[in-house]
């Protein structure tokens, strides 16, 4: 296991070369407090700095409340950090926008538009035409697997459809980073892996900027080029652990390769330690 | 060919409503007096007053004044409540006022309108609009204030701005609840109809059903009651049906109807 400086050195050879001078996502000791119901205010991440590189996998991992959805959001843009400053391609973030595709575990798709609709509404929001948007639309439905679903409403899916229903109307919009907020995570565990693979599979077509949270050691292993491992509330910054595994990458054989499971056991370590430290501080 | 289940559950609210008229009118029988025509009287007196050009202009007025204050009610209210339920500041202007006049019956208020305004349309049509108003704003304000958070986000995400969103995005979302409350409106907009028509007697369906108490054609009350009751059901049943075509993407798949539709 290779534990790497907070601003990491671009790995030869990928995709990322040419923008090397200006990271993707630059996270500038962003802090976030929140005020509870109670008057009371709670330190949700502290101090976190990280560095994103174009086309880079990176997952942030970390138990339930450490506050790892809060870091996606203020990269998305939808909260605004208490101090510090999150950056896109050198730019402080503002606001949400169509360069950063939001990917929720709530799936949150429109429930009156049909798969088809729920597709294309960010292409038809930009002013794109219906017929061009509809065939980018059925493109995408196909990619997904979900070719024959398009007249289909999301109450009439199941939850792994509605995930691949919100991970291509995502894409649709072509948004250079994808945040991905426990995708998976309300899925079962047979859904979980096939979404995984397919995951797999578009990404390593064109290589997004992808921000992945999840709370599983074996999930962020598997997608990732990086792994951020998070403290307990509040959360900081336990560990980076670059994940050194060839791609394209197949299930099967990672499964039975050692250096995977090293990597599952040393994550699965350092989070345990994370446990102690919040019981023996 | 039908199965029979789906034939008796076609049949059974028109048995419900034989076993009401039966009931009526054996009651009447039994009670033998003026002031309880039987079902059959009450029925016979329909026609009289449908054929009536004098009464069918006084429904139809009383028809136009719902209509048009039901119309004010649904333009006013559900950008207000679709407001109130996205945004704190909003709501904490708007709910002391519609507290404060919640309780109130809105026929109670005809009293001052008239005196204000006259006995006329004005009147009548202002009470129907306060009278729809409130179950309106309240089920738009439950509807946008439910939207998921994450659904505007996904929205903000693809570049659309805070007006965008409250219109292509809250209001279908809030969609199924509004029309909840615009079926409890159209109700609600007949009773105050009818009750404004009984305190300005100037013209209209309530005016035909106390005039004929007042001269003691008890048959003609009975009628006037049914023809308000159908009006009822079948603005009901309509508006349910234009509902149901809106909001299919929300019904679940196997639903008891709770309408004539």
């Amino acid at each position: 296991m290779k534990v790497l400086p907070l601003r990491p050195e671009v790995k030869p050879g990928s995709a990322s070369a040419p923008a090397a001078a200006m990271p993707m996502i630059e996270i500038d000791h962003v802090s976030q407090t929140f005020q509870t119901s109670g008057r009371q205010s709670h330190l949700a991440i502290s101090d976190i700095s990280l560095v994103i590189e174009d086309g880079a996998f990176v997952a942030i991992l970390g138990p339930s409340g450490c506050g790892k959805s809060t870091l996606l959001y203020i990269v998305g843009g939808f909260v605004n950090p208490t101090e510090g400053v999150a950056k896109l391609k050198g730019t402080a973030i503002t606001g949400p926008g169509p360069d950063r595709g939001p990917v929720f575990q709530e799936f949150a798709l429109f429930p009156w538009k049909n798969v088809l609709g729920n597709v294309i509404y960010g292409l038809r929001q930009q002013g794109v035409p219906r017929a061009e948007a509809e065939a980018q639309g059925r493109r995408l439905i196909d990619m997904v697997g979900l070719k024959g679903f398009e007249n289909f409403y999301p109450k009439e899916l199941s939850g792994g459809m509605k995930q691949r229903v919100a991970i291509a109307r995502t894409l649709a919009y072509r948004p250079a980073v994808l945040l991905m907020d426990e995708p998976f995570g309300a899925l079962d565990a047979h859904t979980r892996t096939r979404l995984q693979n397919d995951l797999l599979n578009i990404w390593e077509r064109d290589r997004k900027t992808v921000l992945f949270v999840t709370h599983s050691v074996d999930e962020a292993v598997f997608l990732s080029d990086k792994v951020v491992v998070m403290t307990r509330a509040p959360g900081r910054i336990k560990q980076i652990v670059e994940i050194d595994l060839p791609r394209p990458r197949r299930r099967a054989e990672l499964l039975l390769d050692p250096r995977y499971q090293k990597y599952v056991v040393d994550i699965e370590r350092l989070i345990d330690d994370t446990g102690i430290d919040e019981l023996h501080p | 060919m039908i199965a029979p289940r789906a034939m008796l559950s076609k049949a059974a609210p028109l048995l419900a409503v034989a076993g009401l008229l039966g009931i009526w009118q054996v009651a009447a029988l039994i009670l033998n007096t003026d002031s309880f025509p039987s079902a059959l009287d009450g029925i016979r007196a329909i026609p009289a007053i449908l054929g009536d050009r004098g009464d069918l202009i006084n429904i139809l007025a009383s028809l136009r004044r719902m209509a048009i204050g039901l119309s004010l009610a649904v333009m006013l209210a559900i950008p207000l409540g679709l407001m109130m339920g996205r945004s704190r500041a909003v709501a904490s202007f708007f709910n002391p006022l519609l507290m404060v006049i919640y309780p109130v019956p809105k026929a109670a208020l005809m009293p001052v309108i008239m005196l204000w305004l006259g006995v006329g349309d004005i009147s009548k049509t202002l009470v129907i609009f306060l009278g729809v108003s409130l179950p309106i704003i309240y089920h738009s304000f439950q509807g946008a204030k439910a939207v998921e958070e994450k659904m505007l986000w996904s929205g903000a995400a693809m570049g659309m701005s805070a007006a965008q969103r409250m219109l292509r995005i809250v209001l279908p979302a809030a969609l199924p609840e509004i029309l909840t409350g615009c079926r409890t409106g159209l109700v609600l907009a007949l009773i105050t109809m009818v009750t404004s028509e009984m305190i300005a007697r100037q013209s209209g369906a309530g005016n035909i059903l106390f005039n004929a108490l007042d001269m003691a054609q008890y048959d003609t009350v009975f009628a006037m009651i049914i023809i308000i009751g159908a009006m009822g059901i079948i603005l009901d049943a309509a508006f349910e049906r234009l509902r149901g075509r809106l909001v299919k993407w929300s019904e679940p798949r196997f639903d008891i109807p709770m309408s004539f539709a």
